[in-house]
């Protein structure tokens, strides 16, 4: 058992985070918006984190755990301003508009990260102080948040609020008639995705010890969709599965690869063609599971209407 | 809704199915000490084997299996094989974070050879460093690597030391050279530490830099950058980039008509250029921290090796991977015959751990690299840094490094 | 960042020499600007059939390049499951281009019918075939690095036979430098837009294509017949791919299994730019972003500058330079 979790611990928790960033990108999709920005979020909540605990709370030994929780806060709070300064422009877009205008975003914020001395270039910020001595104690921080992030998605399905944003989703037109303010509620939603994108940069700092261009790029919005909308885009249960399974499934391949008396060949496949074999996955999900594997009715009363088909 | 369950139950079932399986089928290998591959030892390499980065990852594989094979053929360590243990890092931190896990905890590796980029190093190196297993990082040049801990040390000269020779070799060539334009790789960390370490000796040598141009990995175009270097009217030009980038921005260079001195960082260094630049890679200086032609026992039957299998020259990296294998071997060896009564694998895999870390730092290593040992640190001290002149055929299709001395 | 000022000479020299530094710039950004266009014009051509983008567009751009290399009679690495391999027979580039395109082609169209198709009879969400295609990108890249490893490959031998490799438009005094392939790749893709501009408004498959892309519905209650109208698009679409990875891998070189992947995104840029779904449109996206690039001075921020100029467009102008009005469903 100890063995697992020394080996697995690092997985288990980035798992978990892949749950929050999917998380992070199904808010704005409850209300219909495909945005791809999170990753952009998560990179800047990162700088914040790895630039304040190398430069300014410069600490000796195990870095305070207040010290990371107000990282975290610093964090959200700046990215839910930048949250609102992106979203109010870029949410007038629809659809892929929307998707390929995050896309920008993240690509501008990657550059100039790469350019700006702060950020330390393509070497980025390395030694970030570390508040645990082992992967897997980071679940103290990381179970209750995604808990929590999870509790409040569940809360947020449940009221008001989060009636208006299905109904924008389902019909935009007939819920500005309604009286329900589309650009509000939608840049609510981004904003949430925004902030808790950011916190979970803050921690994944730490996390990975070192901070770097590489971590908010285009790549990673795929990722991150592949979460949402194979995991099941109609319930937040599906982004929280989505982010666990297709974080792990590298790992889980890797796993298969060394399972002994495989014969060679089919090892070596696993090895070599391991992302292959992911995006095999990707393009059956997409025609086996296109509900996504968690599907819309799950956790709702019976009484609430059935899978309502897309479009 | 009866089938939408029964997927949803089979999806979670499944990767559960995978792990339970997995975690059975190793039980039985988990021993206490490093005697799970047979009665070898088991030395771990986490390289980019995947994504892209894999071209580096690829180079560093081959040399460490030709090491894996020389010293095997040799006796091993004191009559018992070594084996290597790959696990893939792919291009990313999370990746080589994964590797490391799984070789320290896993596959209880007495040490491990990687990563290859130095940010997946300030990311999985840490992990290491607590576990007490000794880490050697084949190509990590950036500043900072051997801080990150006492179990973390690089065979990879860093590119402080390697960089200034190349710029005194061009102004041997020609010292008339007064003004300087350079061009970097801002998305790569090789690239960024190196260039700055350039644009320093500049400035040392009181010549005027007069533009500093910056690229990405991934471009396939440098015409802007190019015209804006020429322009400038540089009397040398000094790229720090990866084969293909950099190869392609001294090719687009030299036809838009630059004439001048080319001096390429040590990311060039490889026969991966030649491909790229063809004719026109002829006279680039390279300041390299391998050289085929270096003339020890080690190198010679390393090249052979490599030639024999491969047909060219071996890379840089792939020198370094086998001399990251040829160090833990050889101080694997040592240790062993301060202890003759016991066999080494024997021991604790903790102890032997900490025991291999103190020893490689003590030793002394002829290699492919030259004399190597380490600081304290677990910095590399290497004796022989070489500059080269390309040479390319008359045809362009292949080319060698000649030294200057 | 950008160094020292450069010195500064007496007045009409220096306006001399930004006269050339522009020619140069505006040149050397069209020939980039139209590679942009032909890769952009084959998202463009699925986009307006389906409504998606097609994530796997970079994939095929640079499988392009590697039947190219292959049917030139390239030998590949040492690394991978063709190690060594090469095909044996050694077709002069032009042809090996057409071949490697119409390879692509058949690819792209195998691609739509395993992997879209059954999507669009299950009439799901067209993100979920947006996500397919990034899938679909995902496993060609590694099967291309499974096959050939990840080594840089030049096309053998003279592509484009005995030509200088630069040609001065300027003077000796003032010269105005462009390499030659850029200008022969200029030509090319002019070429090939000219033809498919005939081929989509003067031929009868064109102008079905068009009718297909406005309206599937009333095209099929028309008599087309819709499906072989969208394998016919995505054919040309892996056709066009095809040609920009080759024309780029015959400046450039192939730069490994990952090199179309920048590109994609590059192209991305181009198509909202020019307005998604309009040929004209992308054109003119691929000649702004080819321009805008080759003249931001601080060479750091040229892919930035890029996106937040189309950041900007997009608020500005969400429909693009030259897209349609948006249709809001009511």
């Amino acid at each position: 058992m100890n063995d697992f979790l020394s080996t697995y611990g690092f997985l288990i928790v980035s798992m978990l985070f892949g749950s929050m960033l999917g998380i992070s990108l199904y808010l704005p999709l409850m209300a219909g918006q495909l945005s791809l920005a999170s990753p952009g979020f998560y990179a800047v909540g990162g700088y914040i984190a790895a630039i304040l605990s190398t430069k300014v709370f410069v600490t000796t030994g195990t870095f305070p755990i207040p010290l990371l929780l107000l990282e975290m806060a610093i964090a959200g709070i700046v990215c839910g301003i930048l949250g609102i300064l992106v979203g109010v422009p870029a949410l007038r877009l629809r659809g892929i508009y929307l998707a390929i205008a995050t896309i920008a975003f993240i690509e501008i914020i990657r550059i100039i990260s790469l350019n700006l001395e702060i950020t330390g270039g393509a070497v980025g910020i390395f030694g970030i102080p570390q508040p645990f001595n082992s992967p897997i104690e980071y679940l103290w921080i990381a179970l209750p948040l995604l808990l929590l992030s999870m509790a409040f998605v569940y809360r947020l399905e449940n009221i008001r609020v989060g009636r208006a944003l299905v109904a924008i989703r389902e019909d935009e037109l007939a819920a500005d008639a309604m009286g329900i303010n589309p650009t509000y509620y939608k840049v609510l939603a981004f904003t949430l995705g925004a902030i808790l994108a950011g916190v979970v940069g803050a921690v994944s700092a730490h996390f990975l010890n070192t901070w770097n261009a590489r971590q908010g790029t285009f790549d990673a919005s795929i990722v991150y969709l592949t979460f949402v909308l194979i995991g099941g885009s109609r319930s937040f249960l599906g982004a929280v599965l989505g982010g666990m399974v297709f974080t792990a499934m590298p790992e889980l391949l890797r796993f298969a690869a060394d399972t002994p008396n495989l014969p060679l060949f089919i090892a070596q496949f696993l090895r070599d063609g391991r992302l292959m074999i992911f995006g095999l996955l990707i393009v059956l999900g997409t025609i086996f599971f296109p509900q996504g594997l968690v599907p819309a009715g799950l956790l709702k009363r019976s009484t609430q209407r059935e899978q309502k088909s897309t479009k | 809704m009866t089938s939408a369950w029964f997927r949803w139950v089979l999806s979670i079932g499944f990767p559960v199915l995978l792990t339970a399986c997995g975690t059975s089928n190793n039980a039985p290998s988990r021993g206490e000490n490093a005697s799970s591959t047979g009665g070898a030892i088991p030395i771990g390499i986490a390289v980019a084997q995947t994504s892209n980065v894999a071209l580096l990852g690829q180079e560093q594989v081959a040399g460490a299996k030709l090491a894996e094979k020389y010293f095997n053929d040799r006796g091993g360590v004191n009559g018992t094989p070594i084996k290597l243990i790959l696990q893939d890092t792919a291009g990313d931190e999370q990746g080589a974070i994964n590797a490391f896990q799984t070789l320290i905890n896993r596959d209880k590796v007495v040490g491990i050879v990687g990563p290859t980029l130095s940010q997946q190093a300030f990311s999985a190196d840490p992990i290491a460093d607590r576990a007490k297993v000794p880490v050697l990082g084949p190509s990590n040049t950036a500043k900072g690597i051997p801080e990150i801990g006492d179990f973390v040390g690089r065979v990879s000269a860093p590119v402080a030391i390697v960089a200034p020779n190349a710029v005194k070799a061009a102004l041997k060539i020609n010292p008339q050279i007064k003004k300087v334009a350079v061009f970097f790789a801002q998305n790569d960390a090789f690239s960024k530490s190196e260039t700055e370490i350039f644009q320093q000796t500049v400035q040392e040598q009181k010549l005027e830099l007069a533009t500093v141009q910056k690229f990405q990995t991934t471009d396939t175009d440098f015409q802007s950058q190019a015209t804006a270097g020429i322009n400038a009217k540089p009397d040398l030009v000094i790229v720090s980039g990866l084969a293909a980038d950099g190869g392609n921005l001294i090719r687009q260079l030299r036809e838009l008509g630059y004439k001048g001195l080319i001096i390429g960082g040590n990311g060039l260094n490889t026969s991966n250029l030649f491909p790229v630049c063809k004719k026109l890679c002829d006279g680039i200086l390279i300041a390299q921290a391998y050289n085929p032609a270096q003339p020890n026992l080690l190198n010679k039957a390393f090249r052979d090796a490599y030639m024999a299998q491969y047909q060219k020259e071996p890379p840089q990296f792939s020198a370094q991977a086998f001399t990251g294998v040829q160090v833990f071997v050889e101080a694997l060896t040592a240790l062993s015959k301060a202890t003759p009564t016991t066999k080494v694998n024997a021991q604790p895999i903790g102890d032997l751990r900490v025991g291999l870390n103190k020893q490689l730092l003590a030793g002394k290593y002829s290699t492919p690299l030259g004399e190597i040992s380490f600081t304290p640190i677990g910095e590399i001290v290497q004796k022989d840094f070489y500059v080269a002149q390309i040479k390319m055929d008359a045809d362009g299709t292949n080319g060698k490094f000649t030294f200057l001395k | 960042m950008d160094g020292k000022p450069r010195s500064v000479g007496d007045l009409s020299g220096d306006r001399i020499k930004s006269m050339t530094v522009f020619l140069q710039n505006l040149l050397g950004g069209l020939s980039i600007g139209s590679v942009y266009a032909i890769f952009a014009l084959g998202y463009t051509l699925v986009f307006s059939i389906l409504g998606i983008i097609n994530f796997a567009h970079g994939a095929i751009f640079t499988l392009g390049a590697y039947f190219t290399y292959a049917l030139m009679g390239g030998k590949f690495g040492f690394n991978g499951l063709l190690a060594n391999f090469s095909l044996g027979i050694q077709l002069p580039f032009w042809l090996a281009a057409i071949l490697a395109a119409i390879l692509a082609g058949g690819v792209a169209v195998a691609i739509e019918r395993l992997a879209y198709r059954p999507l669009r009879r299950k009439q799901s969400d067209p993100l979920l075939m947006v996500v397919s295609s990034l899938g679909v990108a995902l496993v060609l890249v590694n099967l291309i690095q499974y096959l050939v490893g990840a080594e840089n490959y030049t096309f053998p031998g003279n592509t484009y036979g005995d030509l200088p490799s630069a040609i001065n438009f300027g003077s000796a005094k003032n010269p105005i430098v462009i390499r030659t392939v850029q200008i022969i790749i200029f030509v090319i893709s002019g070429m090939i837009l000219a033809g498919l501009t005939y081929f989509i408004t003067g031929t009868k498959y064109g102008k079905a294509i068009r009718a297909v892309a406005e309206d599937p519905t009333t095209a099929s209650l028309l008599g087309i017949d819709t499906e072989r109208f969208i394998m016919l698009s995505f054919f040309v679409s892996g056709f066009l791919g095809s040609i920009a990875g080759t024309l780029v891998g015959s400046s450039f070189g192939i730069a490994g299994p990952y090199f179309g992947i920048g590109f994609g995104l590059k192209g991305l840029a181009v198509i909202v730019l020019g307005g998604l779904g309009s040929i004209p449109g992308s054109v003119i996206g691929g000649l702004l972003i080819g321009m805008v690039e080759s003249f931001v001075p601080d060479s750091g921020y040229k892919d930035a500058v890029a996106f937040a100029i189309l950041f900007i467009i997009l608020l500005v102008r969400p429909q693009g330079i030259l897209g349609q009005k948006l249709i809001q469903k009511v």
